[in-house]
């Protein structure tokens, strides 16, 4: 052999040896996958599922379909973080866990008021501290095991265990004796939960709270079957849930599909229809997919939102508007300066024209807020309204401040949550009209969220101004008004601090007579709206494409079961 | 050669120690927290310690980092805390990992069969159309970004000609792959085919091709023989890197098309600070490009005679 012809050898070799090796990886790593994950476990989380009451699309006609033959139903969702109900602290695995499990209560599709579920009545004592929950008795597991009142028991102490890790255990189960002395690992057993006989099932609560129902329908309180939790790991949830709820988890493959089928022992009414829900857990380009008729209903992003709302667009036909138990708000941090001075608090809020906000810049997609309970929740009232937009008045107020004006005010920045990239429009908006309206220059910077939520749970909390919003967990104002602006509240960022409203907040918590309760928290609401430590921006909606199919959908604005409603007729 | 070749495999648990170290102190130290994700906006700092002690992430970096060496030399690299909550991260990855690989492979081979014709066929007609049309299209692929290129294809072949799927993952032989697969190919056909008419016009202009024209050599027995032989051998370097990036995942091609491989793992990961997948994604990336590299590096001292490691 010459020298070229042995490079070539050599070459040809390497190469080879390359390809051989790349082959080699390629099939060991098969082996693995197929050895490591051939059952299906992994969980994604679907579109935030808040929507508003008695959004139903066309009913069907006719007959009440039997269970299994409503079809296939083809929507988008995002892979659950959890689908064990103990450890569930957001909207997309909530999603699928309404669907799985169940409760003692839950919330009326249509009004949000508390319905009986697997209680089917219940005793409050007259003090307003002890529940008697009376239990169905035709309710089991989905393995055909019955439920009674241990189960709930067991799965009260277990979220309540700290070894279960619970994120929310404190905020939806705080409240029922004992149960935050054992996440302190203090005690061993939740002495307010008391199983009176089979079928009966007694909690007892620190104080007199109306809320507290609404509470358990929360997933946290869903109940539980020990065997399956003991029995199946840590990945009991996505492995073989076994729950009580309408559905039942037929295949879960991680960023691909999560399939739930009807649970045939589903004790509610009605049974549901559908003959299965494949949840596309892909992600990417949806509403192409919705487009090529891949999927039978989509979340509308921002990015399409316009044509969208076009009524000569054809899609417009499909569009579903919801209004959701949402707040998007500026926290105005009363920690740092200039905001430590209510009077420029004031300033910055009337110097925003907010009408004008939702109708130029987001479209009409949001709602323009003047309070901060969010239309549809119980106890909202139009009449409670913050300061109005007064560029004049704001202009005034910023001069009587300690700071006296404008040029005297320190360096200010808004800080927004992103990834980089142009900051949102509506917050350039916001920072220009208060350069218009008041002569001050507002910084933007964007933030990644898990640093921005990272920095604003800092004592003190850095931010001067921050763009956020919330979400209501639990229908009732006292999940706006309480945990956002009491004092003691781990989730006050804004450093906000009223004894008044404190004071006020505390009897509306224990008050029995829900009419006298709603006026307490108004006139709360009214006092932290004069202290203006946030600026109310808007109330949130949500978009929906829904394919003329699919029939009985319905968009309550919490995450409630309602898969169950809904057939296919293509 | 041997020892050479020990030599560097000695050196790569060191050097994946360090990197380990590193990720691990970025995770404990860099802004956001895990935990703090898992509550979201109502992270209040007693549930946060509590669950934070559980997880065993309170403790000082030094004894985590022991542990977590402990664990991953027994093949546990922990749990999600995020992302599945309690899913083992070795699964997770696995799962992804052998999209990852399949997607991967058909860029590479893109790139190969593709990419080599089109720079043979530029640089042998040099200053032609040809020529000018390959280059403009190399400088198209290399510089058109994923994000870009991902979303034209799919609105005009996916939606608006309705040829092909717009995302998704059916396994390696479907026709959801070609979207994605001729995204991340772009960047491999654009590299070889510059590369190899480089080396080409190169060694076209070396004595001995000019020696064999003089010869008489039919022109298709100079380029195969003689030039392209040795215009071929400085593509192994990107061909082994290419094949270390194979485990990489396309982050943002596998999010714009809903493929469930690393890449897409490793965004969201790094999105909710799930630690554990991400220091193991990390080890996962510098282990194949560590090995990528020596497998060069060998083949070079192969093909190549003038190289000797010693």
């Amino acid at each position: 052999m010459n020298d070229t012809s042995r490079n070539w050898f050599w070459l040809a070799a390497g190469v080879a040896a390359a390809c051989a090796v790349l082959f080699l990886c390629v099939v060991a790593v098969g082996a693995v996958t197929v050895f490591f994950g051939g059952n299906n476990e992994e969980v994604t989380s679907s579109p935030p599922g808040e929507t508003r009451p008695t959004k139903v699309t066309e009913p069907r006609d006719g007959a009440p379909p039997r269970a299994g033959e409503g079809g296939v139903l083809r929507i988008p969702g995002a892979d659950p973080p959890t689908l064990d109900p103990a450890l569930a602290s957001d909207a997309t695995s909530a999603e699928y866990i309404v669907e799985l499990f169940s409760g003692l209560v839950t919330l009326s599709p249509d009004d949000l008021s508390v319905q009986p579920d697997i209680a089917e009545r219940w005793d409050i004592s007259d003090d307003g501290t002890v529940y008697t929950f009376s239990l169905r008795q035709d309710v089991t597991f989905a393995n055909g095991k019955p439920v009674t009142a241990e189960d709930f028991k067991y799965t009260i102490e277990r979220a309540c265990d700290p070894k279960t890790q619970s994120p929310v255990a404190h905020t939806y189960l705080g409240d029922i004796v004992g149960c935050r002395d054992k996440l302190a690992g203090q005690v061993d057993s939740v002495e307010g939960v008391r199983v009176v006989d089979e079928y009966t099932l007694e909690i007892t609560i620190d104080a007199p709270k109306v809320y507290f129902l609404a509470k358990l329908t929360y997933p946290t309180a869903f109940v539980v079957d020990r065997e399956t939790v003991e029995q199946g790991g840590r990945t009991w949830a996505t492995e073989n849930p076994n729950g009580t709820g309408p559905f039942k988890l037929e295949r879960y493959a991680f960023g691909e599909e999560l399939i739930l089928v009807p649970n045939e022992r589903y004790y509610g009414e009605p049974k549901p229809a559908l003959e299965r829900v494949i949840y596309s857990l892909a992600g990417g380009s949806i509403m192409t997919r919705y487009e090529t008729d891949e999927l039978d209903m989509v979340p509308v992003g921002l990015a399409d939102i316009e044509r969208v709302l076009d009524p000569s667009d054809p899609l417009n036909q499909d569009l579903v508007e919801v209004e959701t138990l949402s707040l998007g708000y500026l926290g105005l941090n009363n920690d740092q300066p200039p905001f430590d001075d209510p009077e420029v608090r004031k300033a910055f809020t009337m110097a925003l024209d907010r009408e004008r906000l939702a109708r130029v810049v987001m479209r009409e997609t949001v709602q323009p807020a003047h309070g901060i309970l969010p239309p549809g929740l119980p106890g909202y009232s139009p009449d409670v309204r913050g300061y109005e937009y007064d560029p004049q008045a704001a202009q005034e107020a910023l001069a009587n401040s300690s700071y006296g004006g404008p040029e005297e005010l320190p360096d200010i920045t808004i800080h927004v949550p992103g990834r980089g990239g142009a900051p949102p429009q509506t917050v350039e908006a916001i920072v220009e009209m208060w350069r218009r309206n008041l002569g001050v220059e507002v910084a933007i910077e964007q933030t990644e969220w898990a640093t921005f939520l990272f920095d604003i749970n800092k004592t003190p909390n850095p931010y001067q101004i921050y763009d956020i919003g919330w979400i209501a967990d639990y229908p009732d104002p006292q999940n706006f008004l309480e945990i956002l602006f009491s004092c003691e509240s781990q989730d006050n960022h804004l450093g906000y601090c009223n004894p008044e409203v404190d004071e006020l907040l505390k009897q509306a918590a224990v008050e029995q007579d829900q009419q006298k309760r709603f006026e307490l928290y108004n006139r709360a609401e009214e006092l932290i709206l004069r202290d203006a430590p946030i600026v109310p921006l808007w109330y949130g909606k949500e978009f929906w494409l829904v394919k003329p199919w699919v029939k009985d959908m319905r968009f309550p604005s919490a995450i409630v079961p309602r898969l169950k409603y809904v057939r296919v007729e293509r | 050669m041997f020892r050479y070749i020990v030599n560097r495999v000695l050196w790569l648990p060191v050097l994946l120690l360090i990197i380990s170290f590193i990720t691990f102190a970025l995770g404990v130290y860099g802004p956001g927290d895990p935990v703090q994700q898992l509550l979201g906006q109502r992270s209040d700092p007693e549930t946060v310690a509590r669950i934070r002690r559980e997880l065993g992430l309170d403790r000082p970096l030094l004894v985590q980092y022991a542990d977590y060496v402990g664990r991953a030399l027994r093949g546990d690299f922990g749990e999600s805390i995020t992302v599945a909550r309690g899913q083992p991260v070795a699964k997770l990855i696995a799962r992804g990992l052998w999209v990852s690989i399949q997607l991967n492979a058909v860029a590479v081979a893109l790139g190969v069969v593709v990419g080599v014709p089109l720079g043979v066929l530029a640089a042998i007609r040099r200053n032609t159309l040809l020529d000018y049309v390959t280059t403009a299209g190399v400088v198209m692929g290399i510089s058109l970004p994923s994000f870009l290129t991902a979303p034209i294809l799919l609105w005009l072949l996916s939606y608006k000609v309705r040829l092909l799927p717009p995302g998704g993952w059916d396994g390696l032989f479907s026709r959801s792959v070609i979207l994605p697969a001729i995204v991340l190919g772009a960047g491999p056909v654009a590299v070889f085919a510059r590369q190899t008419r480089a080396n080409l016009i190169e060694v076209l202009d070396q004595d001995y091709v000019r020696t064999a024209r003089a010869k008489g050599l039919p022109e298709v027995l100079i380029l195969g023989r003689h030039a392209l032989r040795n215009a071929l051998i400085p593509l192994i370097t990107i061909f082994g890197l290419m094949l270390g990036g194979l485990v990489t995942g396309a982050f943002i091609t596998e999010t714009i098309f809903g493929i469930p491989g690393i890449g897409r793992l490793g965004f969201r990961a790094f999105s909710a600070r799930d630690y554990p997948i991400l220091t193991a994604l990390t080890l996962l990336i510098a282990v194949s490009y560590t090995l990528a590299n020596l497998l060069v590096d060998v083949l070079y001292a192969f093909v190549d005679p003038r190289i000797r490691y010693e």
